[in-house]
């Protein structure tokens, strides 16, 4: 973090402001409220969904019935398939037919054994953050495709959640032209809180900087209502099924 | 708050410039059609809508009555993670902190992300002032800012503009000729906008909810722009209203629920980002520097105030927009404020402390309550529409001739004879101005409805006057009542009268 070395004279001074500030800010709340400043956690007796919706849940094959339709409904593209070595040849292959000249890939020992290196000697492949000189945006920038692994998915939505780690880029899944997400099915999830309620039960301490939750390509209505597909982000993303 | 589009006269005239322009009327109820039909269908899909609405209502009910409590706790988080966290209670204050940010960081780029907050503050002026090149990346937001316009939507800021308008603008800033191709036309801002989203070097963003309990900050989009805004630049400035709270993640469940199937009938808006801090030390990429600044610009005004706290419940979907029948006819601009529609009709009035000056948009409406029906966190808006307008009265800034017109009302129908002489004479007094069966004079009060319409002439004979023909008329053709139910209500009139309650004059 950035807190960690010296911070700058100017910042210093706004951070003192900031806290001068903080208290007649939250205090005119509590006089605007017409009590006496709230320092307890009040009684939330409406957290979270309506009861019954905790309960809901599909079964493995609805699960991956629902994310395909969800997912593909909005201009995504779900493959299903057993291994990861079939994932690997699913990259390749795809790699080769649409040309690619980079590749750039999460550094993550999953996606290291897809040994996709040696499946595409005349691809240019780099792994996310392998190299500390290494202008890392450019690469992803520059990429025709981008392999993450998912961290969960839920069905009910058709989205995969990816979150950011020294290894694991924002970029990644960003830059590129083409996205290729692979998702474990035992990560794929009913609902969507099944991906949220871990995040308060983890903590703030241990939260990832980035949790982006992808529910198909980068969209804009924005021109006449028209549909255009890859406004900023990838216009084409795969989700890989895999198990 | 808008000095520039809130002395370009009234909403009435505003409107009548909209009303003028056919595309803008045909694009505008085009989208807010498939807008709303979406909603419906969307809504439908996930089931027990009202239930989920009602969730969402309480959620938000219950962190603006404890807004203290969380806005203070997300601070304290938000701050554990390493945010600079900055107050600004107004305009200025917030400008002053982005512009000190800005000198420091000596900054020559600012690339934005959608923010309403920002729209309010006119930031791009002040950057742009200080010779900073500052750019909105949401398609539609680059399309406008490059016409020199606000948004006309809070969700589909361009929703006036045709794809040949669109064609024309970005030619210009392509320096070459490009088609009215919707295609051709977002790959050129995608091209262009690449280059500035790597070169800048402040990137700014709004906030769709901040999590207290986490200091992190959730932002729904469907392009891409914002996750870039967020993730290249390396100093990150977030905007956020004080009101954004929600208090956990599993809160934020029912908000991704409500927002997008709101406002486009999405199940998920294409990207949802939660950010919790600057970049770890050893990521390779987000922001290094982090600054989140709350702005309050006249929203804990609200607070305390029975009739309009429950309008910092707004969650930004636009619902209300695109079931307005006004908003469709007349579109974004002709409300003068950042926010248009229902939710704009109120919110920037409440938000400028100045309801006279803003009176005119309260009365923008039918009172239909479309609006508080739309409205996913259950907003009573149409019931804030008529309270704007009894405080407009209270404080003086009334019609005379209204005022005058419900005096002279309220003498005529308090007395009966009066009543009566009144409308005798009316009926010789109109001879005159009487062709055709209709009146067109278009003088005094009739102008404004003469210049539309006809006003029809009082009758001969007046209802009261063909009472007695009337109900025997009734009495002769009516089939004779069910035995049952004359029992039921004789019994119901001697209850009546043994009470001692009078009925009315019909007896």
């Amino acid at each position: 973090m950035s807190n960690s070395q010296s911070t700058p004279d100017w910042l210093n001074k706004l951070e003192e402001q900031s806290r001068i500030s903080q208290q007649a800010f939250i205090d005119n709340i509590s006089t605007r409220l017409r009590r006496p400043r709230m320092t307890e956690a009040p009684d939330h007796p409406y957290r979270g969904t309506p009861a019954l919706w905790s309960e809901f849940e599909w079964d493995a094959q609805q699960r991956i019935d629902k994310f395909t339709t969800h997912f593909q409904e909005v201009g995504g593209h779900v493959v299903r398939l057993q291994t990861m070595e079939q994932a690997a040849g699913f990259i390749a292959d795809h790699a080769v037919q649409m040309n690619a000249r980079y590749l750039i890939r999460q550094q993550q020992p999953e996606l290291a054994e897809l040994r996709l290196e040696e499946r595409l000697p005349d691809v240019q492949i780099s792994s996310w953050n392998s190299d500390p000189d290494e202008a890392w945006k450019a690469r992803a920038a520059e990429a025709d495709i981008g392999v993450v692994m998912a961290d969960g998915a839920a069905a009910y939505t058709g989205t995969v959640m990816v979150t950011s780690t020294p290894h694991q880029g924002r970029s990644v899944s960003l830059l590129p032209t083409v996205c290729i997400v692979i998702l474990p099915v035992d990560r794929l999830y009913t609902r969507l809180g099944e991906l949220l309620i871990p995040m308060d039960e983890i903590g703030r301490e241990h939260l990832p900087a980035g949790m982006h939750f992808i529910s198909g390509p980068s969209r804009s209505s924005d021109i006449e209502n028209d549909l255009t597909i890859g406004v900023h982000g990838p216009g084409i993303i795969y989700t890989l099924l895999v198990g | 708050m808008n000095p520039a589009q809130s002395t370009q006269g009234t909403v009435k005239e505003r409107a009548g410039v909209a009303l003028n322009n056919d595309f803008l009327r045909n694009a505008v109820k085009f989208t807010t059609e498939r807008l709303r039909s979406g909603k419906q269908a969307a809504s439908a899909e996930h089931g027990n809508w009202e239930e989920w609405r009602e969730r969402g209502r309480q959620i938000r009910l219950h962190t603006i009555a404890h807004l203290d409590y969380y806005l203070n706790l997300f601070v304290d988080n938000a701050r554990k993670n390493g945010v600079h966290v900055h107050f600004a209670p107004d305009t200025a204050a917030a400008t002053d902190i982005v512009m000190t940010i800005a000198r420091n960081k000596q900054a020559e780029s600012v690339v934005k992300s959608k923010s309403m907050v920002s729209e309010e503050l006119h930031i791009n002026r002040a950057l742009e002032l200080a010779g900073i090149e500052t750019i909105e990346s949401d398609l539609g937001e680059y399309i406008i800012q490059l016409a020199g316009e606000g948004p006309s939507h809070i969700v589909i800021p361009a929703i006036h503009k045709n794809r040949y308008q669109i064609a024309e603008l970005l030619s210009e800033d392509a320096g070459e000729e490009l088609p009215p191709d919707t295609t051709i036309l977002a790959g050129y801002v995608r091209r262009k906008l690449r280059e500035k989203f790597l070169g800048a070097d402040i990137g700014m963003t709004g906030c769709n909810f901040a999590i207290a309990e986490t200091g992190s900050m959730v932002l729904f989009e469907n392009e891409g722009n914002a996750r870039m805004v967020t993730t290249l630049p390396k100093t990150q400035i977030t905007l956020m209203g004080m009101e954004r709270i929600i208090p956990s993640w599993e809160d934020l469940e029912v908000m991704a629920t409500l927002l997008p199937r709101s406002a486009t009938g999405q199940r998920l808006t294409m990207y949802m980002s939660g950010i919790t801090g600057p970049k770890r030390t050893a990521d390779g990429d987000g922001p290094e520097e982090m600054h989140i600044i709350i702005v309050d610009n006249g929203r804990s005004e609200q607070l305390g105030d029975p009739e309009f706290q429950e309008l910092l419940n707004c969650i930004r979907c636009g619902a209300c927009l695109n079931v307005c029948p006004v908003y469709r006819h007349i579109g974004g601009h002709s409300y003068g404020g950042t926010y248009s529609g229902p939710i704009g009709a109120v919110l920037t009035p409440a938000l400028n402390r100045n309801v006279a000056e803003w009176d005119d948009i309260a009365n923008a409406s039918s009172l239909c309550g479309a609006c508080s029906e739309a409205c996913p966190v259950k907003i009573p808006l149409h019931d804030m529409l008529v309270y704007l307008r009894r405080r407009k009265v209270e404080r003086g800034h009334g019609n005379r001739w209204e005022a005058l017109g419900m005096k002279g009302f309220a003498v005529l129908m308090a007395n009966s004879k009066r009543l009566n002489l009144a409308l005798k004479m009316g009926r010789i007094a109109q001879k005159p101005v009487v062709h055709n069966k209709g009146i067109t004079l278009k003088i005094g009060p009739l102008k404004g409805w003469n210049t539309y319409r006809v006003t029809s002439p009082m009758a001969d004979h007046s209802f009261r006057e063909n009472w007695q023909e009337l109900s025997e008329d009734t009495r002769r053709t009516a089939p004779p009542m069910n035995a049952e139910t004359r029992d039921r209500m004789e019994q119901i009139l001697r209850q009546r009268r043994a009470s001692g309650i009078q009925g009315g004059h019909h007896e």
